[in-house]
C-alpha cells in the first residue's frame, strides 16, 4: 500500500490468536530465554497469588504479528507498548489497530491494542512506520 | 546492599551475540507467527531484505541468552525479583537486523522513580540497550521500563 491510502482513523483487521496454552508458554520460555519460573511452574504462580501468567512479552510478539500482517516489516521503525493487564493460559488474544496519525517524511502513527475476547486491554501501544508515495 | 537510585547511569558489560537463523524461526513459532519471511530467505528478499530479518521483538531473546542476568544483579540494590513486572518496552529499529549478523549490546540504566503511595511504593527502573552490529553500525536502541512493587 502507498502512503496515500492510508488515512487517520482506518482500522486494520483484527488479528485473532489460538488460546494461549501452557506449551506455548514453555516454548516461549526457550525461545526468548526468559525462564522467570511465574510463566511455567504452578507453585510459583501460587505463591506469587496470580497462578501461572504468560510472558507480557510474548503479548507483544503477538502485537507485532499483528502490525507486521498489515505494513510489510521492512517499513516498521519504532514499536512501543505499555503493559495494562496479565494474560493467563487459556486465554485468546485479539490484536487490533488503527491510524492515528500521518507525519512528514511519509510516516505513518499507529496504534495496536492486544485485548481477551472480554474487551480487557492487556497491552497498548504505538507503531511507526515509513510507507512509500505512489512515485516513489 | 545499595540504594535503588544508585542504579542510575550504571552500566553493564557489553557483550556479543550472534542471531542465528534457527532461533528466529523458534522465537515466530513460539508466538505462533507465520510471516513467511522470518522462514523463507526468498521471501525476504521479495519484501526488500537481504537476509532474514529479525521480528520486531526478537531483541528481547538477544537480551535473556546473550546478557548478564540483570534482574539478578537488581537484587544487588534492594529490588526483589519476585516483585518485579514489565511495565513497558519499547524498540527503535533504525537498520536492518538479519540472520548472521554479530551485535554488540551495551546496557545502562538511564532513569530510575521511587514512587509512595497509600498501598505501597514501587520503583521504576528505566534501562535502555543499544546494539551495533558486525560493522559498528547503531542498528537498534531498546527502552525498558521495569517496576519493582515495595
Amino acid at each position: 500500500m502507498y502512503f496515500d491510502e492510508f488515512n487517520v482513523g482506518d482500522s486494520f483487521p483484527v488479528l485473532k490468536k489460538e488460546k494461549i496454552t501452557r506449551v506455548q508458554l514453555v516454548k516461549y520460555a526457550g525461545a526468548s530465554g526468559d525462564f522467570n519460573p511465574l510463566h511455567t511452574v504452578e507453585e510459583v504462580g501460587e505463591q506469587a497469588g496470580t497462578g501461572i501468567v504468560a510472558h507480557g512479552m510474548l503479548i507483544m510478539g503477538m502485537a507485532a504479528e499483528g502490525i507486521t500482517n498489515w505494513i510489510p516489516r521492512k517499513q516498521i521503525k519504532n514499536f512501543k507498548v505499555r503493559f495494562k493487564k496479565m494474560t493467563r493460559p487459556g486465554e485468546s488474544i485479539h490484536i487490533s489497530g488503527k491510524v492515528l496519525e500521518k507525519r512528514e517524511s511519509n510516516t505513518i502513527v499507529g496504534e495496536v491494542l492486544a485485548c481477551n475476547t472480554d474487551g480487557e486491554v492487556k497491552l497498548a501501544g504505538t507503531f511507526e512506520a515509513i510507507i512509500p508515495s505512489r512515485d516513489a | 546492599m545499595q540504594k535503588v537510585k544508585n542504579l542510575i547511569g550504571m552500566e553493564m558489560e557489553p557483550y556479543t551475540f550472534k542471531v542465528e537463523q534457527g532461533k528466529i524461526r523458534e522465537f515466530v513459532q513460539a508466538i505462533g507467527d507465520s510471516n513467511p519471511i522470518y522462514y523463507d530467505i526468498e521471501s525476504a528478499k521479495r519484501e526488500g531484505f537481504e537476509n532474514i530479518p529479525i521480528p520486531l521483538t526478537f531483541l528481547t531473546a538477544v537480551e535473556f541468552w546473550g546478557g548478564d542476568n540483570f534482574l539478578e544483579h537488581l537484587s544487588n540494590f534492594q529490588v526483589n525479583p519476585v516483585r518485579v513486572v514489565h511495565g513497558e518496552q519499547e524498540y527503535d529499529l533504525i537498520q536492518d537486523i538479519y540472520a548472521g549478523d554479530i551485535l554488540t549490546v551495551t546496557l545502562k540504566v538511564v532513569n530510575v522513580v521511587v514512587k509512595h503511595g497509600s498501598t505501597g511504593g514501587m520503583d521504576l527502573i528505566t534501562t535502555e540497550n543499544k546494539y551495533k552490529n558486525q560493522k559498528n553500525e547503531l542498528v537498534a536502541i531498546s527502552k525498558g521500563v521495569t517496576i519493582h512493587r515495595h
